[in-house]
């Protein structure tokens, strides 16, 4: 066994307990924005673990990772369910058979990891982790994998800028205008408008382009 | 660390972050009198300690079924990670509150975790305006993260260290804002949106009549404040640390020159509220993901060419 001080038991049963507390309420919430930030703090309370095991760059990278992942998640979630809020109370459980099977499934199985497998019975070095970890993992591969990562990284972003830059308003700061009011026209096409002299010009014409006029007509009124 | 240690971080970081976040309110107002042309009244001093006292007797507003202990929780998440990010950051080759060997990763880690808070600020309140402004901040997290991470990546390369203290020793004879002269203009970009500060605040925005703060008021607005105030210390702070020497200068000592960079850092990033228009939320993501990341990506090659 390895001797551990106090305050280190009492924060790995404090932190582990409130994972699985925070990992339940996940389910037992009824807002997805709720959800995500539970499975958040879940995260960070299993990184807190790792950390009072020494895996001091794993716990802070899995922080750091699932903070912003978490984020994204909330904000997709809410967009896909038209729930623009995400306040409107929903049920966060549904097939609840298969998935009482596949947790029981998977909590055996991990369990019988943590009750069978052989554990190393000494301290972890005080320095060095994470180089050791980087040894581990990739060894002398280090250079090849960073250089394919950050290769990898530029193409995805290169990726999205490709996909992105011409949607179907145009260009991506062109869909924050109103689109055009003519119907012969896309939308997004519109020549500018100049809002001040198209008024005139516009009196005398009929059909769609009255709700544009009113809309003019309230800028100058408000201006 | 002796217990004695202990409480005297924790003690110098709670310090550092008070009388920081004092200072960057009489900065904004300094710099804002300087701006308009007005001479400098002895009211700058003494502003915001009356701003506090008129937020600690307020009564405070609150909105039809807001989510209350999310609320609640938002300053107080948001200062308490301006303090961790803080802590990590040396104040001389000797003084330093938690000497970690991945102190880079932690304060990448606090800042990334930073947008939670914002959001449910925003969210919580259950009202329109800051809930646009929560979601905006989202976008404009995204966009920012990349440039922010990839520019404090690229200072840990020349020092073959994740340890900031190790990151300032290697500034030994040539600085990383000279050696790597893209990153902190990319920082401090990044630290100015993470604050939403000056150009970069979209979700705190006038436009938006207060956004994810537009809700709030009292003792929880100045808890608000401060945090963001907080947030730019530490960014000020870790600016001077990776890219500006940290303690390394000659004649004064080293938490002497710490002190003057940070407060460097400090006044360009408040000053920025003054000078500069809040740039469109759209124009901001298209700026970051089309220039911004790739000039990042760019800053990392260099100090790969620079360690090598």
């Amino acid at each position: 066994m390895i001797e551990t001080p106090l305050a280190v038991d009492v924060a790995f049963w404090f932190f582990g307990v409130a994972s699985v507390v925070t990992a339940w309420l996940v389910f037992r919430t009824d807002s997805m924005v709720r959800a995500s930030f539970y499975l958040l703090a879940s995260f960070v309370n299993v990184g807190v673990v790792l950390l009072l095991m020494r895996a001091e760059y794993l716990s802070l990278i899995l922080i750091l990772m699932m903070a912003g992942e978490m984020a994204i998640m909330a904000v997709f979630m809410v967009m896909f369910m038209m729930n623009p809020a995400g306040l409107n109370p929903m049920n966060m459980v549904h097939q609840h058979r298969a998935s009482v099977a596949g947790g029981v499934a998977t909590f055996v199985a991990l369990g019988a990891v943590g009750v069978f497998a052989r554990f190393p019975d000494r301290p972890a070095r005080p320095t060095g982790v994470t180089f050791a970890l980087g040894q581990e993992l990739l060894g002398e591969s280090m250079l090849v994998f960073e250089s394919a990562g950050a290769a990898l990284l530029a193409t995805m972003i290169a990726a999205i800028a490709l996909a992105s830059s011409r949607g179907r308003y145009g260009q991506a700061d062109d869909g924050s205008d109103a689109p055009a009011f003519d119907p012969d026209r896309p939308f997004g096409d519109a020549p500018p408008r100049p809002v001040a002299s198209k008024h005139e010009e516009q009196a005398g014409k009929e059909g769609a382009d009255d709700m544009h006029d009113m809309r003019n007509m309230d800028h100058e009124r408000m201006a | 660390m002796t217990a004695t240690a202990w409480w005297g971080a924790i003690a110098g970081v709670g310090l550092a972050i008070i009388v920081g976040a004092y200072l960057v309110a009489v900065a904004d107002r300094a710099i804002a009198s300087v701006v308009a042309g007005e001479p400098m009244r002895s009211s700058i001093l003494a502003g915001p300690a009356r701003s506090v006292a008129l937020g600690l007797v307020q009564s405070r507003t609150t909105t039809e079924r807001p989510d209350g202990a999310a609320w609640a929780l938002a300053p107080a998440l948001y200062l308490g990670l301006a303090a961790a990010a803080l802590a990590v950051v040396p104040l001389s080759e000797t003084l330093l509150a938690a000497d970690i060997e991945n102190g880079l990763v932690l304060f990448g880690a606090a800042q990334a975790l930073a947008v939670i808070p914002v959001f449910l600020n925003g969210w919580s309140p259950n009202s329109i305006l800051p809930l646009i402004g929560a979601f905006r901040f989202i976008a404009q997290a995204l966009s920012y993260e990349m440039p922010n991470l990839l520019a404090l990546l690229s200072v840990s390369v020349p020092a073959s260290s994740l340890s900031i203290h190790d990151i300032v020793a290697s500034q030994h004879g040539l600085w990383n804002v000279v050696r790597l002269p893209l990153g902190l203009p990319l920082f401090l970009f990044a630290a100015a949106s993470l604050a939403f500060w000056g150009p970069m605040n979209l979700p705190d925005g006038a436009d938006l009549a207060g956004g994810t703060q537009a809700e709030t008021s009292g003792l929880h607005l100045v808890a608000w404040r401060a945090g963001r105030a907080a947030m730019l210390v530490a960014a000020a702070a870790m600016g001077a640390a990776a890219f500006l020497g940290g303690w390394l200068g000659p004649g004064l000592p080293g938490w002497a020159w710490m002190v003057v960079k940070t407060l460097v850092l400090l006044v360009l990033l408040v000053g920025s509220r003054h000078v500069a228009a809040r740039v469109r939320a759209e124009r901001y993501v298209v700026i970051s993901w089309a220039v911004l990341i790739p000039l990042a990506l760019l800053n990392v090659m260099i100090a790969a060419v620079v360690a090598l």
